[in-house]
């Protein structure tokens, strides 16, 4: 085989929203693209729970998302509080989210048909996609980056992209990243579990493709993490994070909490007659711009997507495939405004994570980790606001207190005191 | 006489099938592959093609949606490939698909070995190969697990009931391979890449000049439920039970 067949102008490992963004827009630029991905095909390996907002998708291309594979439009905007047996639920409902005239705000999706869409696109616009295989090493020549190794084979290129993921082989083969620290992921599992559509129209009081996107609060027996639900046309993908290192010293495991949380009373009737037709468990990014590694690339080699960190989560809302798009955008418009010195194709993604607004998206929400730290947000919190919504709704012809000394009395029974909750206030606020 | 055909055909992932409580088959989910005993055809194909210096060649009997299993064919080491596309392939039967595939084969010259799979992993009627023959009138050499070439005669050791037997046929011939033929290797990157660059040759049902209506038609697909006997061995002391329960097994004849 001769050098030039041997030889691409990108290569970019793992076909999930990063690496396929990335992939589309050099290949349309005219680039000659190799997206390889080591699931049979793109998505196999994915356990996102699944929303993505459009503007990611609206970058990429404008329009491209009426044809892409979405589930359900989300326009109910949960939180839920749980405590003990009870739970509080926020539901904030925008049907303006979903208005006709202008590309919606966020859709639910199923991650292993996404993924598969957006690679079809990249190949579609020109790009070589090969799945089934696992890239294993990087090759390196004169310090630089210069094509990789799979099985038997190399490949060359003037730029390898790693999109591999949250604890990305590639970036640590390049010895950008360190195995893996506990601290700065979460662990993960999801199932998904079907319904009839209408099933969950009527169950989540949504109309005709309307969806819900619902974080969970207090469904981790007091470890640092929570839950998502996500409400997809024909089925509903519920999961929870962890941190391993919590999750190591409970004495229940993640599958046991996980059963636990699928039995609770406000949880169980959601999900009741449901079969579930999906079960992952993964790692997820969750350190915020903290998480963002200090070095996103190096000669011949750039960092996009969860192999980055980047990954945003507020407690309210956590984005991931967006902010993976809008990098894998980012490098490919970086690579191809240094066609002429490919040398430039790092410091020109670095600007282009700045001008894509990715950068400051990710210092803007890095406040959150602070709050998100606090040991007792996860247990005492959620059962506080369940404590005081169950003394202010609860009539039994006794005199009743002021709803003052309720909360008072509610914060010490959970073992808090007025000064823990004003430091979290103010650390609440400044992080916003 | 040195192209060899690897006969092959795209199913339904066995894994994606669903079947639903009233016991009706859900294929909507299903995605499709290679049958997995096509595997092993197309990668003694490769083997037989290098044996005989000649060219493999893949030919496959599908709906538009068999159009993906190309490039995976051809990747695990084919060197071309030749599709036919006909909506009658999903109503087909063992004698309209044979019948497809041997026009096929027909078109391509200078054919040494025809390798099928015993049964496909859908359906495993096992008729493939041996239609094939007739229709062809060559040789027919099924249930092999081991086969080698010599000049133009191959040597096939067949795998039966309680032996095997080891059959010479000069060439050409439709031979018929059990999976343990050989491992069917995963192909690597370059492999993959270089199945994009290979010929396909795409035929319609008019293109063939065969008869594809078929004999037989499918009336229904249902799944089924193995039901548990539910003997409980409690009458009498231990001995007794055992004693039953040995009895029982012996009447099952799995004892």
């Amino acid at each position: 085989m001769s050098q030039a067949e041997d030889k691409f102008d990108s290569i970019i490992v793992g076909a999930g929203p990063a690496g396929s963004a990335c992939a589309y827009t050099l290949a349309k630029a005219g680039k000659n693209v190799l997206l390889i991905e080591r699931g049979d095909t793109p998505g196999a390996k994915n356990v996102t729970g699944g929303r993505i907002y459009t503007y990611a998708l609206e970058m990429l291309e404008p329009g491209l998302y009426a044809e892409a594979a979405l589930e359900r439009r989300v326009t109910h905007e949960q939180i839920m509080l749980l405590g003990g047996e009870r739970a509080i639920t926020v539901d904030f409902h925008q049907p303006g989210f979903n208005a006709g005239d202008q590309a919606p705000m966020s859709f639910t999706i199923l991650r292993a048909v996404f993924d598969e869409w957006l690679a079809a696109k990249a190949e579609e616009a020109g790009a070589i996609v090969a799945c089934g295989i696992k890239v294993d090493r990087l090759i390196e020549q004169e310090g630089r980056i210069v094509g990789v190794v799979a099985g038997e084979d190399e490949m060359y290129a003037d730029v390898v992209i790693a999109a591999d993921g949250v604890n990305s082989l590639m970036a640590q083969e390049a010895g950008l990243i360190k195995d893996i620290a506990a601290k700065n992921v979460g662990v993960g599992v999801k199932e998904v579990i079907e319904l009839p559509e209408q099933t969950i129209s009527e169950r989540f009081n949504l109309r005709t493709d309307e969806g819900a996107a619902r974080m969970l609060l207090g469904c981790t027996e007091g470890i640092h993490g929570g839950g998502f639900l996500y409400t997809n046309k024909q089925s509903i993908s519920l999961g929870c994070v962890f941190t391993p290192e919590e999750v190591a010293r409970h004495r229940k495991s993640v599958q046991e909490i996980f059963q636990d949380l699928k039995m609770h009373p406000a949880i169980a009737p959601l999900i009741a007659d449901g079969e579930s037709i999906e079960y992952s468990a993964h790692l997820v990014s969750e350190a915020g711009f903290r998480g963002i590694h200090p070095r996103l690339y190096r000669e011949g080699f750039l960092m996009v997507g969860d192999a980055a960190g980047f990954v945003v989560n507020t407690g309210y809302s956590i984005r991931g495939i967006d902010l993976a798009i809008v990098s894998g955008i980012a490098a490919a418009k970086a690579i191809i405004a240094a066609a002429e010195n490919i040398a430039l194709a790092g410091p020109n993604y670095m600007q282009e994570l700045n001008r894509l607004k990715l950068m400051p998206t990710m210092k803007a929400t890095d406040g959150y980790f602070e709050v998100l730290e606090t040991p007792w947000l996860y247990d005492k919190i959620p059962n506080l606001a369940n404590d005081v919504m169950e003394k202010l709704f609860k009539v039994d012809g006794e005199t009743p207190s002021g709803v003052k000394e309720n909360v008072l009395g509610a914060i010490k029974a959970n073992g808090l005191s007025i000064w823990q909750l004003t430091k979290l206030g103010i650390k609440g606020v400044r992080s916003l | 006489m040195s192209q060899v055909i690897a006969c092959y055909k795209w199913v339904a992932d066995e894994a994606d099938i669903r079947i639903n409580a009233d016991l009706s088959v859900d294929l909507s989910k299903a995605k499709g592959k290679i049958s997995d005993y096509d595997k092993n055809v197309i990668e003694a194909a490769v083997q037989a093609a290098a044996a005989l210096g000649g060219k493999a060649v893949g030919v496959t009997f599908g709906t538009a949606d068999a159009k993906p299993s190309l490039k995976d064919a051809l990747s695990r080491g084919l060197d071309e490939a030749c599709y036919i596309n006909a909506q009658e392939a999903s109503q087909a039967d063992g004698a309209a698909t044979a019948r497809a595939l041997a026009a096929a084969i027909k078109k391509i010259a200078d054919v040494g070995l025809i390798i099928c799979a015993e049964g496909a992993s859908d359906t495993y009627s096992r008729q493939t190969a041996p239609r094939i023959g007739a229709l062809l009138d060559l040789p027919v050499v099924t249930s092999v697990s081991k086969m080698d070439i010599n000049g133009n005669i191959l040597t096939a050791a067949r795998k039966l009931d309680d032996c095997m037997q080891t059959v010479k046929v000069e060439l050409p011939a439709v031979v018929a391979v059990l999976p343990e033929i050989n491992p069917a290797p995963i192909p690597g990157l370059k492999a993959v890449l270089a199945a994009g660059k290979k010929t396909v040759t795409e035929l319609k049902a008019a293109d063939l000049g065969a008869d594809l209506t078929p004999r037989s038609t499918v009336s229904e697909v249902k799944g089924y439920v193995m039901n548990r006997k539910n003997i409980i061995f409690n009458e009498g002391d231990l001995a007794e039970q055992v004693k039953a329960l040995a009895a029982a097994l012996r009447k099952e004849g799995v004892l």
